[in-house]
């Protein structure tokens, strides 16, 4: 099915929008891009079938398209969950390596961009000032950072209790050596069926010789 | 099906009018002359913003490099011209053309406020009658302009005269609501919110209702490339944009 191009110029102008402010709102990220010059990505991907054309320009800009006659750089193959794995995971550019995305082309780019992504030290606090003025923005910044790390403690303890109940308070799962365990039992198990599996297909290659 | 511009009569449409193609060009003057200051805010309020995906997406087919010559017919207030501009860099050209001095006007001084004149020529020409040498430019852009042209047979044989070999035309144009549903919305829509629109905003309902007649009778999708493939283009191919509403022709010199 083809997608209307306006639909998909839309999300390309709302995905630019996003990455050029987050650029320009961390400092020295541009300069940093400037150095990846001339690079396009190309994201292809499968379900939907949509192409999106990812290029760092001369002067750090970077511009997302859907149409692109020049050949990328670096072409990333896969649905729209591989993608979405990649950049939900805690550590992207290893998801990307050992996902199921098809990388082909340059990847040496890729990995210095990685880098520039992973410096990206976004002043937020910036815009907030700038609206409200510098005394109300940073007082808003100030809750907002307050609120933000304690949401995060939060989430960690909370995550870190409810490992503790569901392995030893309910027991709802079996600890982690136990699990290993069972799994490389079960390993073990599946190369000697295999092995078995070959034995019985070799004596019955002999047997049809014998009586042949 | 729309109709072409039968070449033995002397009459063309303006809008649901028939008049003598040489008053044409005048009378559509007379409408953008009307509309030009409110020309880019009624755009935003008419497509709810949305001319500007189309244009985003026509700007992505051009494929313009640093250094090319590009040439926006019926460029009014410059928004292309202003993107073209980046594209092509110091090295390369863009020429904005209009037929009306007022619509140059308007995109002259957008342009020098964007401070994106260095590398952009001001030029008011008739589509039909580019004063460009043969094989001069790269691409040529012409959006929401062909359908106000007295003779698109005309216009498009003067584009592939001035583009170079290899070079590319894009006319981006009203077309035809591919769903018969969304035509009746459309229909509704164009005949009776937009002249409503064109009195509140700019007190001028007829110039918007002008605009809603031209655009049905405007060639549909098959007939605006058959046009195009007509005037010595090849590897011709549309796309429709916003259901049909929109759609954007490609065509190459050969």
């Amino acid at each position: 099915m083809e997608h209307d191009p306006a639909v998909i110029a839309g999300v390309c102008l709302v995905a630019e929008k996003a990455i050029m402010q987050a650029v320009d709102l961390s400092a020295g990220t541009r300069e940093q891009l400037k150095g990846l010059y001339p690079l396009t990505i190309a994201v292809n991907c499968s379900s939907p079938a949509v192409n999106l054309y990812v290029t760092i320009d001369a002067d750090g800009a970077v511009t997302v398209a859907s149409y692109r006659e020049e050949s990328a750089t670096v072409r990333l193959a896969g649905s729209w969950r591989d993608f979405l794995g990649v950049a939900a995971a805690d550590d992207p550019a290893s998801a990307l390596i050992n996902g199921n995305i098809q990388i082909s082309g340059d990847t040496a780019p890729l990995l210095r961009l990685q880098a520039v992504l992973a410096d990206l030290d976004i002043d937020w606090e910036a815009p907030l000032a700038e609206t409200l003025g510098p005394v109300a923005g940073h007082q808003l910044a100030a809750v907002i950072r307050a609120f933000t790390r304690t949401s995060q403690s939060t989430h960690q303890r909370l995550k870190r209790q409810l490992s503790e109940f569901i392995l030893e308070e309910g027991r709802l799962s079996p600890p982690q050596a136990e699990q290993n365990a069972f799994f490389s039992a079960v390993d073990d198990l599946v190369l000697r069926v295999d092995r078995a599996d070959s034995r019985v297909k070799r004596i019955k290659k002999r047997l049809a010789g014998l009586s042949g | 099906m729309s109709t072409h511009d039968n070449a033995t009569d002397d009459t063309t449409d303006f809008g649901f009018e028939r008049v003598k193609k040489e008053e044409k060009a005048g009378r559509v003057r007379e409408v953008f002359d009307s509309v030009a200051s409110q020309y880019d805010l009624m755009n935003d309020l008419m497509s709810g913003g949305l001319h500007r995906l189309w244009k985003r997406f026509t700007i992505e087919l051009s494929a313009v490099r640093p250094g090319q010559t590009v040439l926006d017919i019926a460029g009014g207030t410059g928004d292309l011209a202003a993107k073209f501009s980046n594209l092509v860099g110091k090295d390369g050209n863009v020429i904005l053309s209009d037929i009306n001095a007022a619509m140059l006007s308007v995109g002259r001084d957008r342009l020098i406020d964007k401070g994106a004149l260095n590398n952009i020529s001001v030029v008011q020409a008739d589509a039909q009658f580019l004063p460009f040498e043969d094989n001069s430019i790269d691409c040529i852009t012409i959006a929401f302009g062909l359908r106000n042209v007295t003779d698109k047979a005309k216009a498009l044989a003067s584009m592939n005269r001035v583009l170079k070999p290899g070079g590319r035309l894009l006319v981006l144009e009203f077309s035809k609501p591919v769903s018969p549903l969304l035509s009746k919305i459309y229909d509704a829509y164009s005949f009776s919110a937009l002249p409503a629109m064109g009195k509140i905003i700019a007190n001028d309902p007829d110039s918007y209702r002008y605009l809603a007649e031209s655009i049905r009778k405007h060639p549909d999708q098959e007939t605006l490339l058959e046009m195009v493939e007509d005037a010595g283009f090849v590897d011709c191919r549309y796309h429709n944009m916003t259901g049909g509403i929109v759609a954007v022709h490609r065509g190459i010199k050969g």
